[in-house]
């Protein structure tokens, strides 16, 4: 067996690609003419395909897909949000606001309820005084004979009906029907279960919307089809009521009329209400009976059932074909009047029913909001002023905002569903319109928020320094410091975007003075949190937030997970850069780092995704001392000391560690005793890295340092060690998937590169090595066939090298020699390799016909094939295992498979050995 | 066996001009021979003195004799047979006929307290001395012919009131008298049957908070008793029953001051009819406007007859025309 000699620089001129100069770099944008072909220079060699080069038709057309994705999902985005489906939005909001106003555990129930609690007689009178009396005295009332019943039953009962009316409606009983509906309806008269009351008037709206649409159906069924079930007529869309027979108008005045004979009003609206669009068969313009019923809804003297009440009417008028501003501002105006009502009436009596009155005002938000986003919805710019005259906020189209006073909590809902273009546009109006609203119903500093958040929207605002003056002007008045940030957050990025440092210190100042004076509560930290977060992401250098004033100072009395986060985005910050090189920043994110790493919180996450964790790693790695390489040094000493715990961090460390040597080479010898350390670091770290996969690459890096520093002894023992790590992998872990077999084959081919320049160890025979990782292979059960042939080949192409009197490449030190220097010509070396090259060969053999796959084994074939003819001569022996090899590639690969060709080809032309010795 | 009448129209109003038609249903396991199908027709004002309120004696409820506005017979079948199962049989009736002689003008259908208008269709199926004739009857609704009906709109005019401490004719709460309170309106008295009563109404002022706003529709039923006392026709002869029809509440709670509130009641049926001012009786209607102040004396009364006054209410009664328009 004689290796085949090679002359590796020759080889590579030979095959080397002409290198040409690119004017562009090939993955930079498209030129302005991207179709110019780019000129083939292969000169004639089509066995090679440049990915490169190939033409760029696909790219082009994956790139238009990427382009059609983007804009058809913005599209759908688009069209889905503008006809988002009233039906769904209103189911979506009733879930929204039942889960805002959970059921408490007990419901006291009062008057309307016998149909809550049956079988007992209960006690009458108007729900509003008894809503009062509860308010003044919730003893007494209990006392008085109101019920108490569980949430959970109340809201029980009420499916409880409203499966009893679809029994009933299904039985055609449209009597019970009726007579069912209406005690639902009478039901929301009971306002005394406060906060049961929104999921009360969602289930009841239920049932009452299921009610409106049975009767629109039985109505339109009606004038659709006679008697005997045939189809007479067809109702159009938009019909109008003379294309409905006088049947179908008498069944719909009837229902007409038994809602109108109900006593109370307020069921009586809520029926109404439910079969509004019914009077689309009697008459054509059913907005008349809308007005009529929001003027009846007047009559209405309790604020949460007349405010709930016309959030019902804005839900069912959005069931009308043509929708009315007007009505709905009507509505919007009443509420106004009636909350007017309750925060002027309760300052007059006595004491502590601010609580209560509280509670009223958060109940009845939800209407508000919900009347001010239809109002506000397609809206066009010039409406809005209409509207706004409407809603009483100006006297004219020019003053839309006028010099009195609104009610807070609806400026609050208006505000936030006004266009933004308005918004930015009357800013300074809006300030001063907020600035005389000031009552119980909303607290003040929330609007000015809103107001801020609504400016952001829009990029440029013209009166950013009048609006943002304004703004300092009201916070500095507040001596809170939840105010203060509440407010200042919301006009941060303005300051931000506007330059306006003087303004931004001011804040900072406030914040720092306010907050040192009181504990930081939690709620506070998040403003806060979010006031930091939007600095620092403004500021593109660390630089800038030390200069800022009173910055570290807020920083020192952030805590919690807030204090983690702004960490985060400092550090961030930090390592944006790249290169961290400035002393005092390195101390500064040491320090950041330190504390995020201290945090509980993120010290328990232990995935892969650790923020904190993967950004401290970075700001590892990025530090650079320059010069002074053992401050460096000791600063991985300092982080493997203080960030243990983290995971990946050592493999930073020791990745930091080896560049650090290999910096101290490159600038001379003079460093040997620096290297030695850093290698001792990363020696020392290296055992305790855990999977066992990234040990052996970081084994291997070190070893490649340690050979590249001529520490032939520290290389040959981190080679043992990465031998040993690779023995005990299966031990560690059984299941093995292919993505981590591909890893470790891969890791152990660079193992065997790595040998090439490693020296034949004496002592223990040139070949001690290799040797040792056969047998190792050999010993590890869990290796697939497929890894093994690879393994083999590349222990073939190993010695193969090894036997070249000039290796393919040395270790980038002088004093250190390979194997060619020391033992070339070496007949018991050459002895030794040839050996061992017969006894893989074996194995290689052997390895290829355990493979059960016929292609795979045909391919692997294939490549042992080759490996040997390139490695070795053809010997009689050798071309015996060629031509078998090449056998088998044909028995299990088809005879035009381009692999078995070209490898057939390759032998034909090879020099057979007639001179083998 | 059974036997039932279905009018050709679902609601069954009809005016005296039209042909009353409909089925007479037989169902019947075996086949019927009979000696003809007679179906008749009944209309009568039945006038009924209870307990009245001047001291009207029991006795006297004989002397009120129905009144009798149409009566007639017709045969919608000769004697024969009825096969087995389900037969219809057709009919259609000329209640009143041109030339024919009724005996009364034909009242509207109306059901009161006192009054009854009532309008009946009778189905016979005699079968001999053996068997028990089939027999069914049904009401059907009678409305004025329209050439009868007025010409005139309804005026559209409204009357104004207003309700103060000053125009109560009644004792109220100290609290109320001297504290004061307003409230005013404007409503239609003259009102088309099929539409409903409207008006509005403000609440102006009001010391003591308001429990309740509500409107009475009330009838007002009269009754000639005995002719003989023609010069003495006082109130001791005529009952006089004022009762409420309908009830309907337009404010619930102490509703804001200063805003208009809609008067919207739409009159229930058969309850109401024309406004009739016949001879020996007379249906009237009338509408009270009811204001229920918030008293801790309201309390401890039960639940009353609304139109008493009491110290906590306040009151309005505007007389109310119901005509049938065209």
């Amino acid at each position: 067996m004689e290796f085949r000699p090679r002359n590796y620089s020759a080889e590579k001129q030979a095959h080397a690609l002409p290198r040409v100069r690119a004017d562009d770099h090939p993955l930079s944008a498209p030129s302005s003419l991207p179709h110019l072909q780019i000129e083939v220079v292969d000169h004639g060699d089509t066995e090679f395909f440049d990915p490169l080069r190939r033409s760029d038709n696909n790219a082009e057309a994956a790139k238009e897909d990427l382009v059609d994705i983007e804009t058809s999902s913005g599209a759908g985005l688009s069209s889905e949000a503008s006809t988002q489906n009233p039906s769904k939005e209103w189911a979506s909001f009733k879930r929204s606001l039942v889960q805002r106003f959970p059921v408490s555990k007990t419901v006291s129930t009062s008057s309307m309820s016998d149909v809550m609690v049956k079988g007992r007689k209960t006690y009458e009178k108007s729900s509003t005084s008894m809503h009062l009396e509860e308010l003044d005295d919730p003893e007494k009332f209990a006392e008085e004979g109101g019920k108490v019943i569980t949430g959970q039953e109340y809201v029980s009962r009420l499916h409880e009906l409203k499966a009893e009316l679809t029994r009933a409606w299904h039985a055609d009983d449209r009597v019970t029907s009726l007579k069912i509906s209406i005690k639902v309806a009478r039901l929301l008269m009971d306002t005394s279960v406060l906060q049961c009351y929104p999921t009360l008037f969602a289930l009841a709206t239920d049932i009452l919307d299921m009610l409106g649409d049975m009767v629109w159906e039985r109505i339109k069924l009606k004038a659709e089809f006679d008697e005997d079930e045939t189809k007479f007529c067809f109702l159009p869309e938009n019909f109008s009521a003379s294309d409905v027979c006088s049947d179908a108008k008498e069944t719909c005045k009837n229902w007409f009329c038994k809602i109108g004979a109900v006593r109370e009003l307020l069921p009586r609206i809520y029926l109404e209400l439910a079969l509004l669009p019914c009077w689309r068969f009697l008459v054509d313009q059913p907005l008349d009976s809308l007005r009529r019923l929001i003027m009846m809804t007047r009559g209405l003297a309790d604020p949460l059932a007349s405010a709930y009440c016309r959030l019902y009417m804005s839900h069912c008028m959005r069931k009308l074909p043509s929708l009315d501003t007007g009505c709905l501002l009507t509505c919007a105006n009443d509420f106004k009047i009636v909350l007017m009502r309750v925060i002027s009436a309760e300052e007059t009596s006595h004491g502590n029913l601010s609580d209560n009155k509280r509670l009223l005002v958060g109940l009845m938000e939800p209407t508000i909001e919900f009347i001010m986003k239809c109002i506000f919805k397609n809206m066009s710019e010039r409406q809005v002023g209409d509207v706004l005259v409407e809603l009483g906020l100006g006297d004219n189209q020019v003053e839309l905002f006028g010099r009195f006073p609104y009610v807070s909590i609806v400026l609050h809902h208006l505000l936030k569903q006004l266009p933004s273009e308005v918004v930015s546009s009357r800013a300074v109006e809006i300030l001063c319109l907020i600035e005389l609203s000031n009552d119980d119903s909303f607290d003040q500093c929330l609007n000015y928020r809103l107001l801020g958040f609504r400016l952001c929207e829009r990029s440029q605002i013209d009166t950013a320094n009048a609006v943002v003056d304004k703004a300092i002007q009201v916070i500095v008045q507040y001596d809170g410091l939840d105010e203060y940030l509440k407010v200042a957050d919301a006009y941060v990025d303005i300051i931000l975007q506007n330059h306006m440092d003087d303004h931004l210190n001011s804040i900072l100042e406030g914040i720092s003075k306010r907050a040192c004076s009181e504990e930081i509560a939690d709620d506070e930290m998040e403003t806060l949190q979010s006031i930091l977060v939007k600095l620092l992401a403004y500021y593109k250098d660390l630089e800038d937030i030390f200069s800022m004033n009173h910055f570290l100072k807020i920083l020192d009395l952030m805590y919690g997970s807030s204090r983690s986060i702004v960490n985060m985005h400092i550090l961030d910050i930090g390592i944006r850069n790249g290169c961290i090189r400035d002393p005092r920043t390195i101390q500064f994110l040491l320090e950041i780092s330190r504390a995020l790493h201290q945090d509980e919180n993120f010290g328990n996450l232990k995935d892969d995704t650790n923020q904190p964790a993967r950004l401290i790693s970075q700001f590892v790695s990025l530090v650079d001392y320059g010069a002074e390489m053992e401050s460096q040094l000791a600063f991985l000493v300092e982080c493997r000391g203080s960030f243990g715990g983290i995971r990946g961090l050592k493999e930073t460390l020791i990745h930091s560690s080896n560049c650090l040597a290999i910096k101290a080479l490159k600038d001379g010898n003079r460093h040997l005793g620096f290297v030695k350390s850093c290698i001792a670091f990363s020696e020392v770290t290296l055992p305790s890295i855990s999977p066992q996969i990234r040990q052996l690459n970081l084994y291997l890096e070190t070893a490649e340092v340690a050979l590249l520093g001529g520490l032939i002894s520290h290389s040959d023992g981190l080679i043992d060690s990465a031998i040993n790590s690779l023995q005990i992998l299966d031990v560690l872990d059984g299941s093995r998937t292919p993505i981590d077999a591909e890893g470790v084959l891969s890791s152990i081919q660079k193992l065997f590169s790595l040998l090439v320049m490693v020296p034949g160890n004496l002592e223990h025979g040139v070949t001690y090595l290799p040797k040792n990782l056969v047998l190792m292979i050999n010993s590890q059960s869990w290796m697939t066939p497929r890894m093994r042939v690879k393994f083999f080949c590349a222990i073939v192409s190993l010695l193969a090298a090894l036997s070249q009197q000039n290796l393919p490449y040395h270790a980038d030190n002088v004093k250190l020699l390979g194997n060619d220097v020391l033992f070339f010509g070496d007949s018991s070396y050459l002895h030794e390799l040839a050996s061992l090259c017969q006894f893989v060969l074996q194995n290689l053999v052997d390895a290829i016909q355990q493979e059960p796959s016929m292609t795979a084994r045909g391919s692997m074939a294939l490549e042992a094939c080759n490996c040997i003819a390139s490695s070795l001569i053809l010997s009689q022996e050798i071309s015996s295992i060629c031509s078998k090899l090449i056998e088998t590639g044909k028995s299990c690969l088809s005879t035009n498979n381009r692999y078995l060709q070209s490898t057939i080809q390759f032998i034909d032309h090879l020099p057979h050995s007639s001179v083998a010795v | 066996m059974s036997i039932e009448l279905k009018l050709s129209r679902i609601n069954r109003v009809y005016r005296p001009s039209e042909v009353v038609e409909g089925k007479i249903i037989v169902r019947s396991s075996s086949s019927i021979s009979h000696y003809g199908i007679r179906l008749a027709v009944n209309g009568s004002v039945n006038l009924q003195v209870r307990g009245g309120s001047a001291g009207v004696i029991e006795t006297l409820v004989g002397v009120a004799k129905p009144i009798s506005i149409v009566n007639k017979i017709i045969e919608v079948r000769p004697s024969g047979k009825i096969a087995s199962g389900t037969s219809e049989i057709p009919f259609s009736m000329n209640i009143k006929q041109l030339g024919e002689k009724n005996l009364e003008r034909f009242y509207e259908t109306f059901h009161g307290a006192n009054i009854n208008i009532q309008y009946l269709l009778t189905v016979d199926i005699s079968r001999g001395y053996l068997h028990k004739s089939l027999s069914t009857t049904m009401e059907f609704i009678v409305e004025s012919d329209k050439a009868d009906l007025l010409e005139r709109p309804v005026s559209p005019e409204m009357v104004i009131f207003y309700l103060t401490q000053d125009t109560q004719r009644h004792p109220l709460l100290p609290e109320l008298k001297s504290g004061g309170f307003r409230v005013i309106g404007k409503m239609s008295t003259q009102c088309c049957l099929s539409d409903p009563i409207v008006g509005e109404l403000t609440v102006e002022a009001s010391a003591v908070p308001i429990c309740s706003i509500d409107m009475h529709l009330l009838r007002v039923e009269s009754i000639l008793l005995g002719e003989k006392i023609v010069t003495e026709q006082s109130l001791i002869q005529t009952t006089q029953a004022c009762t409420l029809s309908h009830l309907i509440n337009i404010a619930d709670g102490d509703v804001c001051r200063n805003m208009t509130l809609p008067i919207y009641v739409i009159l229930p049926r058969l309850l109401t009819c024309p406004t009739v001012l016949a001879g020996p009786f007379s249906i009237e209607f009338k509408v009270a406007i009811v204001i229920t102040f918030q008293s801790d004396v309201a309390k401890v009364h039960s639940k009353s007859d609304p139109t008493t006054p009491r110290l906590w209410l306040a009151m309005e009664s505007l007389p109310l025309e119901l005509v049938r328009t065209r």
